[in-house]
């Protein structure tokens, strides 16, 4: 067990420090801030934003004079902005995931990961720890314009909120990354890997619009699948179990296929 | 210590090797000599676990590669074709990790990881990113994560490959002393490599093993230690012909030689083991009105010994039959 949690620890500090030395990783987590950021400016102070929208009606309540209820604009302003990083995610994670085995393979590091006495679990789980860490770290720096709004808020605003919402960005970000980790290791092309992970994301996010179209029992169940569906309701600050469960499959599946796609393709190589 | 037995692997429904058989005594040297193609990755990756083979089995230090494929994998130093290396880390990065990965525990690993680097003469580019090293020493640094944690058997893919010929004899004499305390198979297709570090040679072509035995048996069995260079005034494709059919003779072949002068054939012939043909070569080529200028003994290099396995299918039969004579003598 200790070898085992060594394994995991070595396969996870090699795969952080990868990122740090990836000029693809720095481009990643500059556009993904950038973005971040026009989505703050354009919630708050876009002509679609909350900041308009709340002076509008403030004002029509002045005009007619009937009491407005108070808007809660913190939690409005997280519930949309988490909203928005969830889509932004949809476009991200499939860059993050798509080397995590297609470059070793291309590298011929597998070869080297496939005759050492590690089990493909432990590299498995390494890599996949490795890369939400370098997730995490990406949407660490927008915690400082969330704080921004939180710090405004009167009365101030449950902590449960954002955490629990950053709480359900981390799992769902995991849950598309162990996914496409599988997809990476079926291939040592990066760009299809990202390609199949980006359709297989829009395909789970998309799934309660299928499910709809379905209907009925059948349509009840396929719903259950959907990944934004249980973000959405995190982000509400709501603490549904059903979704952590949902996030915790997809993370042991991806685990789960990629060990065994490791196992069953060096039967079958070539 | 390593032990193959009627190993095959097809890819799809091509044979990649065929019914292969050798085993290495702990401690041996062996090469596994062949053309490119033959199956040396092929058999160097089963070995290894990388790949699953079609049929047989191999075992290494008592384990099947498949079936007790963490036991062996504990045990075995393997370099691949290509170096695998992460480009982005430190050669000492890079060894530590692989330590860690082999199951070296923490205090041991910055010892053994100094001694592999000392080995394989890295000393120098220790801190380096292996993105910045010569294929030379990306060479080098595949061989030092093969052998850092000490393993018992070591699988190494063509490991001269890419190399100048200084760090040739450098990786031969570093191949050399790991002798005795581990047992080491080597793929080339490079001939001397296997005269000059190996106990042992399988010789292996399109799939098949050839022959095995020392360097020295091999030549000797094979040839006989007999062959002939000759320098004879006529058309060459004639005279090869006319060689051809001398009983005893087993491969005609045209020499280069720096300077040749014009109307002459320069050719080797090689004779089949146990016949000395010399004399009816001599008479055959006067009496077809060539004129004999030179002719000379010569004792047949590996090389020779390489190519007429490998290229006269005719031999083949009488080598694998007198192989398996001996087999059963033994």
């Amino acid at each position: 067990m200790g070898i085992v949690l060594s394994n995991i620890i070595a396969i996870y500090r090699r795969e952080l420090q990868s990122y740090f030395v990836s000029p693809l990783a720095y481009a990643i987590a500059g556009v993904f801030w950038f973005i971040a950021g026009l989505f703050l400016v354009m919630i708050l102070l876009g002509p679609d934003g909350i900041l308009p929208a709340v002076a509008l009606i403030d004002l029509q309540g002045q005009q007619f004079g009937v009491a407005v209820p108070p808007i809660d604009v913190p939690y409005e302003f997280i519930r949309a902005f988490l909203d928005r990083m969830g889509w932004l995610l949809l476009f991200i994670l499939p860059i993050l995931s798509m080397g995590l085995y297609a470059e070793e393979r291309k590298r011929g590091t597998l070869e080297l990961l496939a005759t050492s006495p590690v089990t493909n679990w432990a590299v498995a789980v390494g890599k996949l720890l490795g890369v939400v860490t370098f997730f995490t770290t990406l949407i660490l720096p927008l915690m400082v314009f969330e704080a921004i709004a939180i710090s405004s808020s009167n009365p101030p605003l449950a902590p449960t909120i954002p955490l629990l919402g950053h709480l359900g960005l981390i799992l769902l970000a995991s849950a598309i990354l162990s996914l496409g980790m599988f997809i990476s290791s079926l291939t040592d092309s990066t760009l299809l890997s990202a390609v199949f992970t980006f359709a297989l994301v829009i395909l789970l996010l998309f799934v309660d619009l299928i499910a709809k179209g379905i209907g009925g029992p059948i349509g009840e169940i396929v719903g259950h699948f959907s990944l934004l569906k249980h973000y959405n309701t995190l982000i509400q600050g709501i603490f549904d179990s059903s979704a952590l469960i949902l996030f915790s499959s997809y993370i042991f599946l991806g685990i789960f296929l990629t060990a065994q796609s490791i196992d069953a393709l060096r039967f079958q190589r070539q | 210590m390593i032990e193959v037995e009627h190993l095959s692997k097809t890819y799809g429904s091509t044979p990649a090797i065929t019914d292969v058989t050798f085993s290495v005594e702990p401690g041996e040297i062996v090469g596994f000599l062949g053309p490119n193609g033959a199956g040396k990755t092929t058999t160097m990756r089963i070995l290894a676990g990388y790949l699953p083979a079609s049929r047989g089995t191999a075992k290494i230090a008592g384990f099947d590669v498949h079936e007790n494929s963490l036991a062996v994998r504990q045990r075995i130093g393997y370099l691949p074709e290509t170096p695998p290396l992460y480009p982005e880390m430190t050669v000492e990065g890079f060894l530590h990790f692989v330590a860690n990965i082999k199951g070296i525990p923490a205090g041991d690993r910055a010892a053994k990881v100094n001694a592999a680097i000392k080995r394989c003469n890295l000393q120098e580019k220790r801190r380096v990113i292996i993105r910045k090293l010569s294929k030379g020493y990306r060479q080098r640094v595949g061989i030092a994560q093969a052998i850092v944690h000490d393993p018992p058997a070591i699988i190494l893919d063509e490991p001269t490959v890419g190399l100048d010929p200084r760090q040739i004899i450098e990786v031969r004499n570093l191949i050399k002393s790991l002798a005795g305390t581990h047992t080491v198979i080597l793929s080339t297709h490079i001939l001397p490599e296997v005269s000059m570090t190996c106990n042992r040679v399988t010789i292996i072509n399109r799939g098949k093993v050839v022959a095995t035995n020392t360097p020295e048996n091999l030549m000797t069995q094979l040839t006989g230690g007999a062959g002939y260079e000759i320098e004879v005034e006529g058309e060459a494709a004639l005279a090869k012909q006319v060689l051809q059919n001398i009983a005893g003779v087993s491969l005609v072949e045209s020499v280069p030689v720096n300077y040749p002068r014009d109307n002459r054939a320069y050719l080797r012939v090689l004779s089949q083991p146990g016949s000395e043909p010399g004399k009816d070569i001599a008479t055959t080529l006067i009496r077809s009105g060539f004129s004999l200028h030179e002719m000379r003994r010569v004792s047949a290099t590996l090389e020779d010994v390489f190519l007429q396995l490998t290229t006269e299918e005719k031999n083949l039969a009488t080598i694998e039959e007198s192989a398996a004579n001996e087999g059963e003598a033994a």
